[in-house]
């Protein structure tokens, strides 16, 4: 089995991976039950996450909001990320399945 | 020649300029020689000329300065006139040079050496233009006549005056832009302004929140909203609202004909074909809620009851177009569905035979809230005693109730609440807390507000051995007496005061989740401290308000944050003594007066442990 790594990879339904930092990644209430070694879950075991529902777009985009989350974390009136509009509704979508 | 000069010695690799120079007889020596004796020679003209001109607006100078350089174009030869322009004008950039450095910070001397090596410096670069010579702007390239009040450009050449204008301007605006984005102002207000929203709390706003705004803000691009889940759907619709852009052309975007709700909050602009629009597309809804309905006319009403067979939880807010009639047929043909009824701002209809034939056709109602109808009154709270399956009451009638009334409702539905809300009932007295005490079992909820007769003796009795289980909501707000003769209040406190709130806590802290004591002035400062003493933990508090509870201090603040865990927003408008408080992370304290720069605070980074050690570090 294996150990619990500082990088995990997303995959996005078209097939690019986005290997991003666990504690970032972890920002999801979702993804960090997906990966808690104690659910026994195929995720948690490869360190690696498939998402059917997201394409690369998208998952680059909430990629980039972990980073910022985790960046941000103890600021005050931090200036919010640009979203592109075109993808917007998905990231909605994205954001309420990860729980972010 | 100074290349040859130095023969014997060592030298270093030569540049091609060098060499050039050389072979053309010009000597890199002798140039810089010649202008330090220049340098020196204008230097000492200067110190013979003594003062010249010196007050004259700035503006006058320019011109001034224009008008005789232009006429010493004219003169080809050097005549004595320039020469005192040229003098003039050199005198003038030493003053300004002077004046500057004054303001920098009065270092004195050792910048003056800087100075000199400066000036050396700068021959080696473009000189610059003497006032009086000619160059060429650095903008727009014309043609000017330099004064000692051109401004240098962005890449260090001079600028013409109209340039130099604009520069100025463009400058000013700058600064104006920085200072504004700086400035707290506008910022401060939205922030303060999310946070009594709830919005955010510190930290980053969450993807889905960022993705809402950013919705709302494109709300007119948007054509369809695809398939999002009910919870997005309703939290969009709020914001839609909030920010008043839910029209007639953003109305579709919230029904689908899948849906079993519709939840409009601010429903004001819509007319009478968007209500029929949304009974047409959404038959199978049952939870229907439209805030601002002023323009539902019996009509729609009809049209509702026609489509909609399966409402069940109905909750309108001023929908006044509504007749006594149309109220009538909703409760008479779609009562025995309904569940769930919640009206408010009811003026022109909806009388107490209104009340009673809901009573009768409504069988099934276990939640009713009414508040503010203004043709309620004493009848309508005995009508709503006999529903049988009542849980959740919220009244707030704004005719003169009797105690009596109230008595009989809650004697005879309250075993079965859940929910109790009165408000403003002001002529409710000690014997209702007590018929609260000996017949409810099963609350939740309990608000009982703006009173000022009901002693602090009724309260510590309702929390004493009470068998109801702990609450998780409480609101006793503005529960006290106010007479402006006696400011201090009677001997005997009325309203909720420091026993009252010890027994509250006693009963319900390990379970309570909100509480709200604003204006409970009677509450001492040693109630507060034995309460949130620090030991004493309460693990669901989430919301405290203490607006003008005027004898909580910092300390209390302090045992607060200390006693509560789980603590998201504590309100404190009005506590004058609450100051320099440091407050914890994921926490927002609202309305600390004597902050004006963070009437909102909350805490970044900050543990309870560590903030509250900063506090002692600051009062010592």
């Amino acid at each position: 089995m294996a150990s619990q790594t500082d990088y995990v990879t997303l995959i996005s339904n078209d097939d690019f991976s986005f290997v991003v930092q666990r504690s970032a990644a972890c920002i999801s209430p979702a993804i960090r039950k997906m990966l808690d070694p104690q659910s026994m879950f195929m995720e948690a075991k490869t360190n690696t996450i498939r998402f059917d529902n997201f394409n690369a777009l998208v998952l680059e985009k909430v990629c980039e909001y972990f980073y910022y989350n985790e960046r941000n974390k103890d600021a005050r009136d931090v200036p919010d990320p640009e979203l592109p509009t075109e993808l917007v509704l998905e990231l909605l979508m994205a954001g309420d399945y990860l729980d972010c | 020649m100074s290349g040859r000069r130095g023969g014997n010695r060592i030298r270093g690799p030569q540049s091609a300029l060098t060499d050039f120079l050389a072979a053309n007889n010009i000597s890199a020596a002798q140039i810089r020689d010649d202008y330090e004796r220049r340098r020196l020679q204008a230097e000492a003209d200067n110190a013979g000329n003594g003062e010249g001109p010196s007050n004259q607006a700035p503006e006058q100078d320019d011109d001034e300065a224009l008008a005789v350089a232009a006429q010493a174009e004219e003169d080809d030869k050097k005549s004595k006139k320039r020469k005192r322009v040229e003098k003039d004008a050199v005198d003038k950039i030493k003053k300004s040079k002077a004046s500057k450095k004054g303001k920098k910070g009065k270092k004195g001397d050792p910048e003056d050496d800087d100075d000199e090596y400066d000036d050396e410096l700068r021959i080696y670069g473009k000189a610059k233009p003497m006032p009086g010579q000619l160059e060429h702007c650095d903008v727009c390239n014309k043609r000017f006549t330099v004064t000692p009040y051109n401004k240098e450009g962005p890449d260090g050449g001079l600028l013409c005056t109209p340039c130099g204008k604009e520069l100025a301007k463009d400058m000013k605006k700058e600064q104006n832009a920085a200072k504004k984005s700086a400035g707290t102002g506008k910022k401060r207000r939205k922030v303060e302004s999310d946070r009594l929203d709830g919005v955010a709390n510190g930290g980053v706003k969450s993807l889905v929140q960022i993705c809402i705004e950013k919705i709302a803000k494109h709300h007119e691009d948007i054509e369809e909203l695809g398939e999002l889940p009910q919870s997005v759907l309703e939290r969009l619709g709020e914001i839609f609202s909030k920010n008043r852009v839910l029209k007639p052309k953003t109305l579709p975007l919230f029904l689908r004909p899948d849906l079993d709700s519709v939840i409009v909050h601010d429903a004001a602009y819509l007319e009478v074909e968007d209500y029929q629009q949304i009974f047409a597309v959404v038959p199978k809804m049952r939870k229907l809620v439209l805030g601002n309905a002023c323009q539902m006319k019996d009509g729609a009403i009809d049209y509702m009851i026609e489509k909609c067979g399966n409402l069940q939880h109905l909750q309108l807010y001023a929908a006044n177009l509504v007749s006594e009639s149309g109220w009538q047929k909703v409760f008479r043909e779609a009562g025995s569905k309904l569940q769930v009824i919640s009206l408010k701002w009811l003026d022109a209809a909806f009388e107490d035979d209104v009340v009673r034939d809901m009573v009768k056709y409504c069988p099934n109602l276990e939640r009713l809230k009414l508040k503010l109808c203004r043709r309620l009154g004493e009848d309508a709270v005995r009508y709503i005693s006999d529903i049988p399956e009542l849980k959740h009451i919220s009244l707030w009638i704004s005719n003169e109730v009797s105690n009596d009334a109230l008595l009989s409702l809650v004697e005879k539905r309250g075993s079965g609440l859940q929910t109790l809300a009165l408000e403003k009932f002001i002529d409710a007295e000690d014997s209702l807390l007590q018929a609260i005490h000996d017949n409810c079992t099963q609350l939740f909820k309990l608000r009982f507000s703006e009173n000022d007769t009901v002693t602090n003796a009724s309260y510590t009795a309702l929390f004493t051995d009470w068998q109801n289980p702990p609450l998780t909501f409480v609101d006793f707000n503005a529960t006290r007496h106010v007479d402006n003769n006696s400011s201090e209040g009677p001997e005997e406190a009325i309203g909720m005061a420091s026993s009252g709130f010890k027994a509250l806590m006693a009963h319900s802290g390990s379970a309570l989740k909100h509480l709200d004591l604003a204006s409970c002035r009677h509450i001492e400062r040693s109630a507060f401290f034995d309460v949130f003493n620090g030991g004493q933990v309460y693990p669901a508090l989430e919301y405290i308000n203490l607006s003008f509870c005027n004898r909580a201090d910092t300390g209390v603040v302090a045992g607060i944050f200390k006693s509560c865990p789980a603590l998201k927003r504590l309100v404190a408008f009005g506590c004058f003594d609450v100051q320099d408080v440091v407050v914890p992370r994921n926490v927002a304290l609202i309305g600390v007066p004597r902050a004006q720069d963070a009437i909102e605070q909350f805490g970044f980074g900050l543990g309870v442990d560590e903030a509250i050690s900063k506090m002692v570090e600051a009062a010592a």
